[in-house]
């Protein structure tokens, strides 16, 4: 009797999970409507939104709106948010080297609010800022954003990582809640048609490979052989993707392709010496973290064991920050990267007045030694409240839909933007907003960033 | 203290007020707390189950197993696959998972039957650290997405359960992702207790204390392995296909798919107690509350842990989460159901039957009865 009462519950729990398998999903989407109205522009794609050329700009008659009609509770998107504002976000603060390298940003988001909030940027509404810990563990992002829905926060931004994002993506868009400025660089935010309320924040890394391919042929008009070094990660294969697509249109031919694992922190000797048999004409590098310093180590004394091979070397701008580059000495010398942002320890920048303020508002916060790092953290604070202020100033006041239209239709320079650099997105025609970035050489004696060319704004839309 | 019979009236009292405490904290959670308390909840079962299956093999079993991650893996992809790319609703998905990595673990299985302890702990490092690899390999990128990994797998329209009824926007996923997580976590919890109380269960025991002796007993020590660690890959694929089901997410990189995911169970096991049925159980709600309860000092630095804290550039979270588990582990070696078993029996004993039932003593009684005549 007592084993049949135990075979029944076994068989009743396999039939709940029977039933569980009879929910369909079968190729519906939850994702809410993007509707636009019918004087939009026509959608682009990520990657066709990276080639679009800066003439073709659709006049837009009427401006993007989120349509609110397939919310969980569209009053709640549509409702004015008074008093004080919460933005909620989730970094990784503690757990590993993603935590230390990401810690500064968190404390620069801070620190923005703070000055926003002390300058009233928004008038009499406060802002609040909570950031959750998720240890940069996508299976802790959704904990860390419904604990942050629980705590009555309106609007998300610069959460870090891209899965960290996509754990997240579905919940907050069925929900309507503004997923701001997603702190990667995947092409994965810039579909609003299906994730309406996901926008992202850096310059979307197929822009950047394109820009590299680009210098890569002017240098070597006849063609040029490549060998490319990635980090085994999303990031590096989106990257990686982008580039090889890419690389026929500029002439260039891949003779070699390395990776090294996120985790790896020995230097890539093989995967170099591996890239230095094939003699390319320059290598381009997607390393993460230290690993970009032990790469141009490596890079280094193969040039040093090859006589007469010397290529161009192209690195990610996330290794672009010389707390980084100085790690590698003088094997960072003449290495070309790019930004967006200005190196706020070159001392001619230093000194511009709004540059000058956020130094020394961070030191004055007893932060002074991380004001390059922090640097990501403030910016995108500065265009999250930037965002909140064109909404409030709005026709509907400041809500949860007039954010995220705030968000798509936005064009603004902040604080740490580069001259000529505009964090802009209008609609569906132009969905990322950092698409101007700079070619930078780096020069390890003086450990500053000249600039090569002039600034790329082909891929703003 | 106080002396009770196996099977007395106060016996099955003290039972009933056990199941009634669970049964009604098992309800009290989606029906009263926040929603994140009750994802917090449904993480924990994830947890659990993999501990569970782990248990199974480790606590049970005697085989170190560190390469449980790749199970779980292996279910969160499978389930990924077939949502994605095949369309198939992810319910029916736990099936499929526990099946391909039933194979996998009779499979992983083998080279256990020659080698065991440390050596087996290995090889079992191996299948950790080369699931992640193979996942993000180039021939294989076509079904795995490589280091992208899969995003949005999830149910588009949650089923409607009876009881619970017809459950909307993310509160209701919550409550839905808690008690398909409950349900799993129920049979898993079956699954175990009965090979555990089974006569398959006793020879897994009987290997693990001694193997040679089993042999000797007529265990057939190869089956047994192979099937144990088979059973135990299918459970933690179920857990993968929860996970995957709970962030839509499933990525090489991330931390339960990895070796650090196989670390997780294991402390999970270990701090619940290693070869009790409860012990995952336990030690799974435990460490789930102690972790996120840790990274909440993350964001809040101030009061008595920023005055500890305040000099350190980072969150002190992982700090005293080590050093807790570290304290658990001292106070309580055999895990906190063993701690818990130490303390109850200081207040109740119950004193068990006399070895078999009435009709087997009589039988027993008039067998020896007729041999005397």
């Amino acid at each position: 009797m007592k084993r049949i009462s135990k075979k029944a519950i076994a068989l009743t729990m396999a039939g709940a999970l029977a039933l569980a398998a009879c929910g369909g999903d079968d190729g519906g989407t939850d994702a809410p409507s993007t509707e636009a109205p019918s004087t939009e522009a026509p959608t682009t794609d990520a990657p066709t939104d990276t080639e679009a050329p800066a003439d073709t700009e659709a006049p837009a008659a009427e401006a993007w709106a989120v349509n609110t009609d397939d919310c969980v509770d569209p009053d709640a998107a549509n409702a004015p948010i008074e008093g004080s504002i919460k933005i909620g976000s989730a970094m990784p603060l503690s757990g590993g080297v993603a935590a230390t390298a990401f810690a500064p940003v968190k404390d620069g988001f801070e620190a923005y609010v703070q000055w926003a909030n002390e300058n009233k940027i928004l008038g009499d509404v406060t802002i609040e800022v909570q950031i959750e810990d998720d240890q940069y563990n996508k299976d802790l992002t959704p904990g860390a954003v419904e604990k942050l829905l629980d705590s009555g926060a309106h609007v998300f931004s610069g959460i870090i990582g891209s899965p960290n994002n996509a754990a997240v993506r579905d919940l907050l868009n069925e929900e309507c809640y503004p997923q701001l400025l997603a702190l990667t660089g995947s092409p994965e935010w810039g579909k609003a048609e299906e994730y309406p309320w996901t926008t992202g924040i850096l310059i979307p890394y197929t822009v950047e490979a394109r820009a590299y391919a680009a210098l890569i042929k002017s240098q070597f008009p006849d063609g040029a052989n490549v060998g490319v070094f990635v980090v085994n990660n999303e990031f590096g294969q989106v990257y990686a993707e982008a580039f090889k697509e890419i690389a026929p249109e500029f002439g260039i031919t891949i003779v070699d392709e390395q990776t090294i694992e996120a985790t790896d922190s020995a230097p890539p000797t093989a995967q170099v010496n591996s890239i230095a048999s094939n003699a390319p004409d320059a290598i381009l590098a997607v390393p993460l973290g230290a690993g970009c310093a032990t790469f141009l180590g490596e890079v280094a004394n193969a040039k040093a064991a090859n006589a007469g091979w010397d290529p161009q070397v192209f690195i990610t701008a996330t290794c672009a920050s010389s707390l980084i580059l100085d790690l590698a000495g003088p094997a960072a010398d003449g290495l070309y990267t790019s930004n967006n942002l200005v190196d706020v320890l070159d001392p001619e920048t230093a000194a511009i007045p709004a540059i000058a303020e956020y130094i020394a508002f961070m030191e004055g916060l007893g932060k002074g030694d991380i004001v390059t790092t922090a640097g990501a953290g403030w910016h995108t604070a500065e265009m999250t409240v930037a965002i909140l202020k064109q909404a409030l100033e709005s026709p509907e006041g400041l809500t949860r839909a007039s954010i995220i239209n705030a968000a798509r239709n936005f064009d603004q320079v902040g604080t740490l933007t580069r001259e000529g650099v505009r964090m802009k997105m209008n609609g569906l025609t132009d969905q990322f907003i950092a698409e101007s970035l700079q070619v930078v050489q780096y020069d390890a004696d003086t450990r500053l960033f000249t600039d090569i060319g002039e600034l790329i704004t082909d891929f703003e839309s | 203290m106080w002396k009770i019979k196996e099977g007395s009236p106060q016996h099955w009292a003290l039972r009933l007020v056990g199941v009634a405490v669970i049964f009604i904290a098992v309800i009290w959670v989606p029906t009263q707390m926040s929603t994140s308390r009750v994802g917090q909840f449904s993480d924990a079962f994830v947890l659990i189950v993999a501990a569970m299956s782990l248990n199974l093999v480790l606590g049970f079993t005697g085989m170190i197993s560190i390469g449980h991650s790749a199970f779980f893996g292996l279910g969160g992809y499978t389930a990924a696959i077939l949502i994605k790319d095949h369309g198939w609703s992810p319910g029916y998905t736990f099936y499929a998972a526990a099946a391909v990595a039933f194979v996998a673990g009779c499979v992983i299985a083998l080279p256990a039957l020659r080698i065991k302890g440390i050596y087996l702990a290995l090889v079992t490092l191996a299948v950790a650290v080369l699931f992640p690899v193979l996942v993000k390999w180039k021939k294989l990128v076509w079904l795995t997405d490589g280091a992208k990994g899969i995003d949005s797998v999830r149910y588009d329209d949650l089923p409607v359960w009876p009881i619970i009824g017809e459950l909307k926007g993310r509160d209701g996923r919550a409550v839905f992702a808690y008690w398909l997580a409950f349900v799993v976590l129920v049979i898993t919890y079956l699954v175990c207790r009965g090979i555990v109380k089974s006569r398959f269960g006793r020879s897994l025991v009987a290997i693990r204390d001694n193997e040679t002796a089993a042999a000797v007993m007529g265990v057939n020590v190869t089956a047994a392995k192979v099937l144990v660690f088979g059973i135990s890959a299918s459970l933690c694929a179920t857990a993968g296909v929860l996970s995957t089901l709970r962030t839509g997410v499933i990525t090489p990189e991330g931390q339960y798919v990895t070796l650090l995911g196989s670390i997780v169970f294991l402390l999970i096991m270990v701090v619940g107690g290693a070869g009790t049925l409860w012990g995952p159980i336990v030690g799974g709600l435990v460490y789930v509350w102690l972790d996120n309860t840790t990274r909440g000092f993350g964001s809040e630095s101030d009061g008595f842990i920023g005055f500890l804290f305040g000099w350190a550039d980072q969150s002190p979270a992982t700090l005293i989460l080590g050093v807790a588990l570290v304290l658990i582990m001292f106070l309580a070696p055999y895990g906190l159901v063993g701690l818990f078993k130490r303390l109850w029996v200081k207040a109740v004993v119950v004193i068990p039957r006399p070895a078999g039932t009435p009709v087997a003593v009589q039988m027993a009684a008039e067998t020896v009865a007729g041999d005397l005549r």
